[in-house]
This record gives structure tokens, sequence and C-alpha cells, in this order.
């Protein structure tokens, strides 16, 4: 076993679609056809979202008005951002208070950067790093691998992701893509241990590989939850008890985090937690709620003698400066994921990106641009059941439709559907034309569905729609012609 | 242009706004669960259970027999304690060593030491019944780790700990003040990373006692 996680194996699944991401230009056609094929993919994840979706309706049922909550929890999350300038300056000055640093990233590298500083001055060697949205974004664990740091990831689903090389699919349960026996395998693998899938037995070898590196490590890595402007403190939630050991036994603790995340009070946090773990996976409360806003006090044994709170801007301002402000809201819970019917069919990888599902196909695009991803806002139904899962009512479905009015007006979908549009208008705005046009639709149609009834192909473009589904053929009469005739 | 500058420049300022912006009403009827100051120790004790933890009421006069008992039936030998008005007016140190074990408080042990220790036995500034939550301040008497590096986590309740809801927990912890580290502990560690299926004891206590006074 070596000291840093070297990656002989990558998931073979994953890699197919990492692939298929990387290949010149983003296509999430191609990819999610070829997820939504994938029976395994699909069970996995059916099983384990419909279980968070199920769990998170009962929970609500324990709020006296759980409209009412999220509207307030929204307003909160939305007042904050209207004042962020304010509420930076707030929690940048309590953070200092309590004896902790606090830095501004504009970018990822920049982030980097002050972190690789941090590092270098306290002479940091091992790194225990807990699950972060924010460092998956800008991909720090591979960042401080390379400069030789030994990195452990120590969530147990993100463990996983790491020794396999692989990439978290789903905002709260990373390994939502895998199954027991493929986890059994790679464990094997690692730890050059007799192969076992039984989640007790993996779970206790994780435990004791990590205790090790936790009484060891000097520089701890988080990200935050919130963070309150008015006390300097983030607010970490989790179940494992993995964030508590990073922000508590190692020398140096370091917490990136977006600048969306503060809230103005103690009493905030009250409201946005009985909705954040009933949201994301139908638990009432997590196990730990970890409060923390600076090194340790005088006289204090334990917590790092090193603060630093990074907060990352990385695209965030323009949003924050957009149409779209109200997507900063998001708490990362995933119950728009867990709701979502396209997520449930293609899984999280399927995104391209590491924020998936109704969430992701938004925010994806604004932070690595529309151009890169314009696939993303057509990736949803527009059913709503994402707006009515959200714990701070971002309403999802409309900031889609205008990312697609956005890809219209900037000319970034197809020159052949431009030019479809264009006739269709011209011929709609003559009763001549739109008459004579649907008769030799009609006339074709129907000779083409002639002998079953059903119009089984169409030349393009119309033949994408009819290489997947027959269309019934046409009426005989058009209502035109009924409403002349009666 | 700095982040700050950014922001400012999003939210059409042309520098940061420095008067406080008052923030929206937290409703009470919308947010509190639990409106009662009655049985909060009994709620306490449901909810807790509904966690996984394992909960004794028990009198001040039986509470070291049950200490002791359950310390033995787990097989634990060495017990670290905080420094605590609680535990030590009750003399546990004393008598947990007088019965055998290896206990020790926090003073007379490094964090790196506590990773051999088998139990930690804490008090807690309050306890949560809405949650069922054990909630700890740490500071130099009560160590950060000693609710989290031992694998067995023992936690003795006084009636004066227990709050109705998250609510007054905020409420207390503001005006308590000061900004340190405070856990908020709901059950032993768990995950259900592979397959949704739960596994006690990840990287916290495998397991949680607590003996609540009367």
């Amino acid at each position: 076993m070596t000291s840093t996680l070297e990656h002989q194996t990558i998931d073979p699944h994953t890699q197919d679609f990492l692939d298929e991401a990387k290949a010149s230009k983003f296509d999430f056609h191609s990819i999610s056809i070829k997820a939504a094929g994938d029976e395994r993919l699909k069970t996995a994840i059916n099983s384990a979202v419909m279980r968070q979706y199920t769990g998170r309706q009962l929970r609500l049922l324990e709020l006296p008005d759980s409209e009412g909550l999220r509207t307030l929890a929204g307003d909160i999350k939305g007042h904050a951002l209207d004042y962020l300038d304010y509420y930076l300056v707030q929690t940048k000055q309590a953070v200092e208070r309590n004896g902790g640093q606090v830095h501004f990233a504009r970018t990822g590298e920049e982030a980097k950067r002050i972190i690789f500083d941090i590092i270098d001055k306290a002479n940091c060697k091992s790194c225990i790093k807990s699950k972060s949205m924010v460092s998956e974004e800008i991909e720090l664990a591979h960042a401080l691998e390379a400069r030789g740091m030994d990195v452990v990831e120590t969530d147990l689903g993100e463990f996983i992701v790491q020794i396999d090389h692989d990439k978290p699919s789903h905002l709260v349960s990373p390994i939502v893509h895998k199954d027991r026996a493929s986890i059994g395998k790679s464990f094997a693998e690692y730890f050059g241990t007799p192969f076992t899938d039984d989640p007790e037995k993996l779970t206790k070898q994780a435990r004791v590989y990590l205790r090790d590196k936790f009484r060891r490590a000097d520089f701890g890595m988080t990200g935050g939850n919130f963070v309150v402007a008015e006390t300097g403190q983030v607010c970490v939630v989790e179940n494992e008890g993995n964030a508590r050991q990073s922000i508590t036994t190692p020398r140096v603790l370091v917490s990136l985090i977006g600048i969306e995340k503060l809230v103005p009070r103690l009493a905030d946090l009250a409201v946005m937690l009985k909705l954040l773990a009933r949201s994301a996976t139908g638990q009432p409360f997590t196990v730990y709620t970890n409060l923390f806003g600076g090194p340790q006090q005088e006289g204090e044994k334990d917590g790092p003698e090193e603060f630093h709170l990074v907060f990352l801007d990385n695209g965030r301002t323009e949003i924050l400066g957009s149409e779209y402000r109200e997507t900063l809201r998001c708490i990362r819970c995933g119950a728009c994921l867990n709701a979502c019917p396209i997520y449930r069919k293609i899984g999280g990888h399927a995104y391209g990106s590491i924020y998936p599902g109704p969430i992701g196909a938004l925010i994806t695009p604004l932070f690595q641009g529309l151009g890169n991803f314009k696939d993303l806002p057509q990736a949803s139904s527009l059913c709503g059941a994402c707006y009515e899962a959200c714990p701070v009512k971002i309403n999802i479905p409309k900031h889609l439709i205008n990312m697609r009015k956005d890809i219209v007006s900037q000319h970034l979908n197809h020159p052949m559907e431009r030019v479809i549009y264009r006739m269709w208008a011209w011929a709609l705005k003559s009763p001549f034309l739109y008459g004579a046009i649907s008769a030799m639709q009609k006339f074709e149609l129907r000779r083409r569905a002639k002998k079953t009834g059903w119009v089984k192909s169409v030349p393009f473009p119309g033949s994408g729609w009819t290489q997947i589904r027959d269309m019934p053929a046409p009426a005989a009469k058009t209502f035109h012609e009924m409403w002349r005739g009666k | 242009m700095t982040v700050l500058e950014k922001v400012s420049a999003a939210l059409g300022r042309t520098s940061p706004l420095l008067e406080a912006p008052i923030p929206p009403a937290i409703s009470e009827p919308l947010v509190r669960l639990v409106h009662s100051d009655i049985g909060l120790p009994e709620l306490f004790a449901k909810r807790a259970e509904e966690n996984k933890m394992h909960v004794t009421a028990c009198n001040v006069e039986d509470l070291m027999g049950h200490l002791i008992g359950f310390l033995r039936e787990t097989g634990c030998r060495k017990i670290a304690l905080p420094i605590s008005r609680l535990l030590d007016g009750l003399e546990v140190v004393k008598q947990l060593n007088h019965a055998g074990f290896e206990a020790k408080r926090w003073d007379q042990m490094t964090l790196d030491e506590l990773y051999d220790y088998d139990c930690g036995v804490t008090d807690v500034t309050y306890a949560v019944a809405e949650t069922g939550s054990l909630v700890i301040r740490a500071s130099a008497k009560h160590g950060r780790s000693l609710s989290l590096v031992p694998p067995i986590h023992v936690a003795i309740l006084e009636p004066k700990n227990f709050l109705p809801d998250l609510v007054d927990v905020f409420d207390r912890l503001a005006k308590d003040g000061g900004a340190g580290n405070i856990n908020f502990i709901t059950g032993p560690s768990k995950t259900s990373d592979i397959e949704m299926n739960l596994v006690v004891g990840v990287h916290g206590p495998c397991q949680v006692q607590l003996f609540i006074l009367q």
C-alpha cells in the first residue's frame, strides 16, 4: 500500500462517459442515450434516489407549514445575496475577530495558489479532506496530489470515488451509480485484501485505514454548508464524522467556500437546517452539525492552530449580476436530482459536470459557458418537480426556459432550426400559404400511413421524431375544413 | 477588480454597502416544532433512541453503578473525561479508577494519546428535544475530540440541559456569545453510501450511550 493514492484502475464505466464528455465538445445527446440504455445504472440510481425522494416527502409532513418554511428559507438566502457585499465584509471581520484569516479568490487557480501558499508556509504534508462540491469544482484534490501532498478523501463515498479515480454522480450520495460488487472489487485491489461486498466489512476497512490518516494528518480541508455572517462561523453537516475529524485534529484548517453560502444570523440556521437534511436524505437532522469559526482558543489542546476561510468567486459574481441570481440560493441538497424524471433515467455523469440534475443543467452552463453546454437546458421536461422539491424555492423551470431563450438570442441553436422557424413564422402569417402547406402535409403523411394508419418514417429533419416513435395519420379533414363545411 | 468590488458591482453599487440591512423576520410558528417545556427529557429520549443512541434514565445515586456496568459490558478499559463541574462533582474519575478502569481527565493526556482510549465520558452544554441532539461547546476544559475520537461516547445529561427546539438552541448560542467550536451530535456515526445500506460506526463513535439524570 502506498502512502499517496496511486490509481492503477479506473472504473471503465465512468471512463466511457468521461471520454465522451472530453471528446472535443460535450455531447449530452449521445451520452444520455447510452446512459438511459444501461439497466444496471438505472436500477442503482432509481433505488437510491427513490428512497431519498419518498423520505423527503414524509419528513416534510413533520413541519407545520413546509411551503411557508421553504419560502422563508428562500427569502433568507435571497436577502443574503442581495446584500452579499455587506455580509462578506461582516464575515471577514468576525472571522478575524475569532483569530482566523479570510482570503478571496477570483478563480479556481487563485484559490489553489492561496491554499498552496498556506501549506508551504505551515509546512504541511498530509491532508485529510472532507466532502465538498467546491473543491470538486476546482479539482483541488488532484492539484494537491500533483504537488506531492498525501491527500485522502475521508467521506466514505468520496474515498471510493478517489481510489477508483471516478467522479461523483450525485450532490449528496456521490456513488449512487456504483453497486457493492464493484466497490468490493476496488477495495480488494486497493488494500490487497480478500474480496468482500458486505457494506459493514467494507466500511470497517475504510474506518481502520482512515483513522490512522486522521491521527497523523497536519492539514484539514473542508467546504461549508453555511457561513454565519454575524459570528464568522462555518457550518458543516455530515453523518460520518470525517468532517469533524478534519476540523478537529490537524494543526492547519482551510475551509474553501463559495461566496454564496452566507446567511446573516445564527437564528437562520434553525430554518435552513430543518429543511436541509429532510430535503437531502429524508433524515430529520444529520448526525453531526459542526460549527467552527477560528483557531483554538487560549488553553485549548485540540482544534487547528491556524484557520483560513477561502471564499471562491469562480463565476459567481457574474451570476449574481445576471437574471439568474436566484440560482445562487442553492444549498446543494440534491432534492431536485431525486425528483427529476430525467436524472433518474440517466444519472449524474451524463451532465458532464460535477453539478448534475436540474440545478446542474442551470449552473453548469452559467459557470462554464452556455455555448459549451447548450444541450443541458433542454434536458428537462419542464414538469416542475424540481421547483416543487427545492427547499429554497429556486424556480428552475422558469430559468431553464429563459436559458433556452438565451440559446436562441445568442444564435447558439442549430442553423437549420432557425431556418425552419423563420419559414414557419412566414407561412403562419398568410392564410393561403398555411392552408396550402397543411394540405400538402396532410396528403403526404396520409400517403405514408396508408397501410397501418401510422406514419413510420418521414424525411429529415422530421426523421429525428420517427426514428424513435410512430405518429398517427392525420384526420381526413382538417379542423379548418370541418369548420367551413359545417 | 477584487472579489468584493465585483460583488458590489454585480449588485449595482460602486462601493460595498456599509449600512446593516434588515434580514427577513423569522416567523416562529413556521419554524418551531416543539412548543412546550413540559416533558422535554421524555421527548428527547424518544428522539435520541430513534437516532440509535441508547438512553438510560437514572438518579444521581445510581449513575456510577450504571456507568461502571456499561463500561464493563462493552469491554472499555481506558476512559477519557473533560474537566467538568458535573463530572468532577460526582467524582467520576476517582470512582472509575477505584473500579479498576484507567480514567484520565483531558488535562492529563495529549490528543494523540486519546486515539488509544476506549471511551469518552462527557457532560453536554445543551440537549435538544426536537431532534434528540447533544450540543457540546468545546473549550480548554472540554476538548473537541473527547466525543469524537474514542469509539464509544457516553454523555451524562442534567435536567437543566434540555431545550425544546433548534430555534431555542440557536437563540441560546447567540446569547452565549463566543464563536468557538460547537458540535451537534445526533447519534452514532453512520453512512449509507454503499447501495443505501445503513452502516453504523464510520469515522466517529460507533456507540453513543446517554444517562439522563432525574
